[in-house]
């Protein structure tokens, strides 16, 4: 698939803002509110302005993520924009590039705002998020099966039969992004690492998944600012560029399960690879950084084979001899996370994406960053940008 | 439908209500297309293989290969007490079904096992369709 024309750079991020993830972890936790969906999305928005020293009367684009309203969003922020949408982080960013391309905006601002957490949303039952948009969510209900880190249960439990791979190995991802988070002053697990050991007597949730393959749920925001390239280069000293997108859907059967149970989404990650590497003209040996959506760590080793960092079946040993953590040969969710540093939806990878890029990733910083691959496969919708300076 | 709310709710869309109704006559019936003879499951208004609207409610066999199973160790669901399992079964038809195994449950290897369609009754609420090992 795929025509390949070569880099896009027709946009880039000149912003990246967002609200105090750990502090508002024990604000929530000691019973405090402290803002609701919009109010952090506002918040995340004024340091997003101010981190790209734009005014607000820059931005000519708004785009918000699924749990705010677009209009009420654009009233609290008082913006008039020349086009406007939804979606989520990977679809706010190949949108906000492709009105950039269209012509319809230069300056658009991407904000997200999510109280789950004081809210009380509910990711299991019979009020389950999501079951709206994936029928998957909610179907199986009678027989007992609900919540979406059950549906990456029955996933990763044929995938450790079919290519021998281990709970242990599968650890290795929470130990590594554990790790990174105790070097990223802003992740909510910063202070606690974890071992091999704590992982596998951690209780389990949905066996064979244990309550560290389990992401946080947090309240927060985040902004981004990304603006047509040429305006770009004036805005700002670092502007990280889109490099290359690409999405693949698989569809058939998805209500049960086939798409996660028959290939673990590999079809998808091949077709999207095959786009993306070849539009920014590089491999998998040339990214320094790889970020994952990562609901559960299971997207982890699934996104390794899928995208070619290693052959299908041998993600366990990847983790061994290469290394996913710090210091590892392909630094993964250097941030920590949605498994430690916040459960941003997606939205707190881009920023840790432009924060490695830019080389303002303090103690955790991957030297020599040029490439970044952010990979997004939620419900078997493969998406994926990758980043450069 | 008196302790509906003991168990956890259906989707009870508009091509779902004919399987549920069969389902409490005694009969795990699936739509199989009159074009090209494919199961469908859930139920739904066209063939996903040939688009053809043209089906007829079929009778499955009721045999089935485990293909992944998880066990819930916390507990969200009316009916469900932790810790209980839940298959994901190959159906010979085709279609993967999300169930559980009635009875005795495999003692180590469960992905493979062949299993055997089971009717159970959930109070008065709805019959489910669930499997028993072979
Ligand atoms: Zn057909």
């Amino acid at each position: 698939m795929g025509r390949a024309t070569g880099p896009r750079r027709t946009a880039a991020i000149v912003g990246i803002g967002h609200t105090d993830w750990s502090g508002d972890w024990t604000r929530v936790r000691n019973g405090d509110v402290p803002a609701d969906s919009t109010g952090y999305a506002a918040l995340a928005f004024r340091e997003a302005l101010a981190d790209a020293g734009l005014g607000r009367d820059d931005v000519d684009g708004l785009i918000c993520g699924p749990t705010t309203a677009l209009e009420r969003m654009g009233e609290l922020l008082n913006i008039n924009p020349s086009w406007g949408d939804q979606g989520d982080a990977i679809g706010a960013v190949m949108k906000a590039v492709q009105a950039v391309e269209a012509g319809l905006v230069d300056v658009v601002a991407l904000v997200y705002g999510n109280n789950q957490r004081s809210a009380g949303t509910q990711y299991g039952g019979p009020k389950a998020m999501g079951g709206g948009s994936f029928l998957s969510y909610v179907y199986h209900a009678p027989w007992g099966l609900t919540s979406q880190g059950a549906l990456y249960a029955l996933m990763f439990q044929r995938y450790q039969h079919v290519y021998g791979f281990t709970e242990a190995d599968l650890g290795e991802v929470a130990v590594a992004q554990r790790a990174f988070a105790d070097l990223n002053e802003n992740a909510i697990m910063q202070g606690r690492p974890i071992t091999i050991d704590d992982y596998l007597e951690a209780p389990y949730v949905c066996e064979p998944l244990h309550l560290y393959d389990y992401c946080l749920v947090n309240d927060g925001g985040v902004a981004l600012i990304v603006a047509e390239a040429e305006r770009a280069r004036q805005i700002s000293e670092h502007p990280v560029y889109i490099e290359a997108m690409g999405r693949s859907d698989l569809n058939t059967n998805a209500t049960s399960l086939e798409p996660r149970l028959t290939d673990f989404y590999h079809p998808a990650q091949h077709r999207v690879a095959e786009k993306v590497f070849a539009e920014a003209s590089v491999g998998p040996e040339d990214i320094d950084v790889l970020q994952v959506y990562d609901s559960f760590s299971v997207h982890i080793p699934l996104a390794l084979e899928g995208y070619g960092y290693c052959k299908v079946g041998e993600a366990g040993r990847f983790f061994q001899e290469q290394g996913i953590g710090p210091g590892g040969a392909l630094p993964t969710n250097t941030g920590g996370g949605h498994l430690s540093e916040t459960y941003m939806q997606g939205w707190n990878h881009q920023v840790e994406s432009v924060r490695q890029l830019r080389g303002q990733a303090g103690a955790r910083q991957v030297e020599d960053c040029r490439y970044v691959h952010y990979s997004s496969d939620v419900a078997g919708k493969v998406a994926s940008i990758i980043y450069a300076r | 439908m008196s302790d509906e709310r003991s168990f956890p709710d259906r989707v009870l869309g508009f091509y779902d209500v004919p399987m549920w109704q069969h389902l409490e006559e005694g009969a795990f019936k699936l739509q199989r297309c009159e074009a090209c003879g494919a199961f469908r499951y859930p139920p739904g208004p066209v063939c996903h293989d040939c688009l053809s609207p043209e089906s007829q409610w079929t009778e499955v066999g009721g045999g089935g290969e485990i293909l992944s199973h998880a066990t819930f160790h916390k507990g969200y669901l009316p009916g469900y007490e932790t810790p209980y399992s839940v298959v994901a079964v190959r159906l010979d038809e085709g279609p993967i079904v999300v169930s559980n195994i009635e009875g005795a449950e495999p003692a180590d290897d469960w992905i493979g096992r062949r299993v055997s369609l089971v009717l159970v009754p959930r109070g008065d609420a709805y019959v489910l369709p669930r499997f028993q090992l072979a």
